[in-house]
């Protein structure tokens, strides 16, 4: 009997297995402080919400710069479910994910109809609405003020094994999404669209059913990440740098491949708190430097960078290279003058 | 006579302000070869991409087996067993030969039926079953012709549409492409071909239209055609 599908690679089931023992076992090894351990539940939890955002930006070639308002919405409903019911957490992380699905394929449905740059700056316009409307709609958000919610002594530390969790799932979707007939397909509209509806995929269909995974997995990041910051107001949450920070991860790490946005989002948060440390006023400067930086010289990110380095020293066949490199950068022109809107705070 | 596989009613289409089709009608029956004639910008490719729903017409009516196309969805088209092989091929370059072959088969009726379709057109292009594993951006343009031609294949279609198949290929490949025209028309495929090459096409195909500047001008049994005067004036500078 065969219990998984023919793409889902046996290298692949250990190299995730693997990495979910290494992190469930690391800060006992390491003894990591409360402060330490706090850091990488964020960074798992920026792991999810990058990769959530590839599968818009990078499988499907859509680079969005409006997923704040998913994050957003997540972020609130959840919390006021949490205040109002007093919903266990991930029952209103799920339903704050829902709304926020539902919310993407309100705006997304007619926007996605634009492609490559014309589509980036719809979503630029979205985000920006959103936030502006949530700002205001203090019964949701509680206005400028923003929400607390109730301080559960040792929620922390149980957050990290449901990031954990989290990002285990996301990165099995990833995976999934990828490989899978359904990826195939994706890569076929990305890279052309006619020839795509000419042999029966519905251009519509998937790029709406992408969404719907994204806006809820985003949706749902934005509502741990309110369970874990006790404090949510709408001009963090529905930011434009919110929406940029998807965006960088995605670069750093390498639009379109698998694993780069969850490289990239590593690299974001170790950065983030060191530059916010040191050069406050100048941080987001700096990354509209490294974004310019990266799409110049290694438009695939680090993952270009790893490919690089592989065939340097012949650790890669030069074929298996050649298709993996081609998938991440098909259609890559789409995915450029998106990606160099960033440079831009 | 046979029933009409394909009707084209008085099709009229337009790129916003500018009109290109002015009333287009054909038909193809089932089990034939039927050409479409014309020079360039006469409108066959547009012709095309209104039969396969990727324009929507300003008027007139496309009817496939008696049902009409005009609501239907370029996807759904696909899957009631219409195959385009567009012009310029349009391969997902950085895609392999196996890939863009497997996503032709992507309607849910093709899919269960991938594998063994596969191996038909491995069967029909040794050449592909060669270069699976390679990108198809890397293939001669011969070798793209044929991808492109399986990657129709693959979804069992009753009428296929070609486009300028021969379009940039080297003599002795435009013989070949014909001769598998001839092939997959003997295994009952209908086939719509549009052709700037007037002799060869004629020689295939039992009828056919030329059309001038968005109407069809002139229709008949590909004998007819050879003989008519105004085409040999015209078009094959006799």
């Amino acid at each position: 009997m065969k219990l998984l599908p023919h793409w889902v690679s046996r290298p692949a089931l250990v190299a995730l297995l693997a990495a979910l023992v290494v992190g469930a076992v690391l800060p006992k090894v390491l003894g990591l402080s409360v402060y330490s351990q706090n850091q990488v539940t964020e960074t798992f939890l920026f792991v999810a919400a990058a990769l959530a955002w590839n599968w818009m930006g990078g499988y499907l070639g859509q680079v969005s710069f409006g997923h704040s308002a998913m994050f957003g919405l997540g972020g609130f409903i959840s919390a006021r479910l949490l205040l109002a019911l007093h919903l266990p957490f991930w029952l209103a992380w799920i339903v704050g994910g829902l709304v926020a699905a539902a919310y993407a394929l309100v705006w997304g449905h007619p926007t996605l109809r634009l492609r490559g740059p014309y589509f980036s700056i719809a979503t630029i316009g979205v985000g920006e609405a959103t936030r502006l409307v949530m700002t205001y709609w203090e019964d949701l958000t509680g206005g400028s003020s923003g929400l607390s919610l109730p301080i559960t002594p040792g929620l922390k530390s149980e957050l990290y094994w449901w990031a954990l969790a989290l990002m285990a799932l996301v990165i099995a979707a990833s995976y999934s999404l990828r490989k899978s007939t359904f990826g195939l397909g994706l890569l076929a509209i990305k890279s052309d669209v006619d020839a795509a509806a000419d042999v029966g995929i519905s251009p519509t269909l998937m790029q709406d059913i992408v969404l719907l995974l994204s806006g809820f997995t985003v949706g749902v990041c934005g509502a741990f990440y309110a369970s874990y910051q006790n404090f949510i107001e709408p001009g963090d949450m529905f930011g434009f740098d919110r929406s940029i920070s998807f965006v960088l991860m995605a670069v750093i790490g390498g639009v379109g491949t698998i694993i780069g946005p969850a490289l990239g989002a590593v690299v974001f948060v170790m950065l983030r708190q060191y530059l916010i440390g040191s050069y406050p006023q100048l941080y987001l400067g700096i990354y509209g430097l490294l974004l310019i930086v990266v799409i110049l010289f290694e438009p695939l990110g680090m993952m270009g960078l790893f490919f690089r380095i592989a065939r340097r020293f012949g650790l890669m066949r030069p074929e298996v290279e050649a298709t993996l490199e081609a998938k991440a950068a098909v259609g890559g022109g789409a995915a450029d003058p998106g990606a160099r809107q960033g440079g831009a705070p | 006579m046979n029933a009409a596989m394909l009707e084209v009613r008085d099709l009229s289409l337009a790129y916003g302000d500018v009109q290109v089709l002015f009333g287009v009608s054909l038909r193809v029956d089932e089990g034939e070869i039927v050409t479409l004639l014309g020079s360039n910008g006469a409108g066959k490719t547009t012709t095309l991409r209104a039969i396969s729903g990727l324009r929507p017409p300003r008027g007139g009516e496309v009817l496939f087996s008696g049902q009409s196309l005009l609501a239907v969805p370029a996807s759904k088209r696909a899957e009631m067993g219409i195959a385009l092989v567009p012009e310029g091929r349009e391969l997902w370059p950085l895609l392999t030969v196996r890939e863009n072959l497997e996503l032709g088969a992507y309607t849910r009726s093709a899919r269960a039926r991938s594998a063994a379709n596969l191996e038909k057109v491995f069967r029909l292009f040794p050449r592909l079953r060669e270069r699976h594993a390679q990108m198809a951006g890397s293939l001669s343009g011969g070798e793209q012709q044929m991808c492109a031609i399986g990657r129709a294949l693959m979804s069992e279609p009753r009428l296929l549409m070609l486009d300028e198949p021969s379009l940039g290929l080297a003599p002795i490949l435009v013989d070949q492409v014909f001769d598998i025209v001839r092939t997959l028309h003997q295994q009952g495929i209908t086939i719509l071909l549009v052709e700037q090459n007037l002799q060869k096409a004629l020689e295939v195909a039992r009828r056919g239209y030329v059309i001038e500047t968005g109407s069809v001008k002139l229709s008949g049994t590909s004998a007819d055609l050879l003989a008519d005067p105004a085409i040999r004036s015209a078009y094959l500078g006799l």
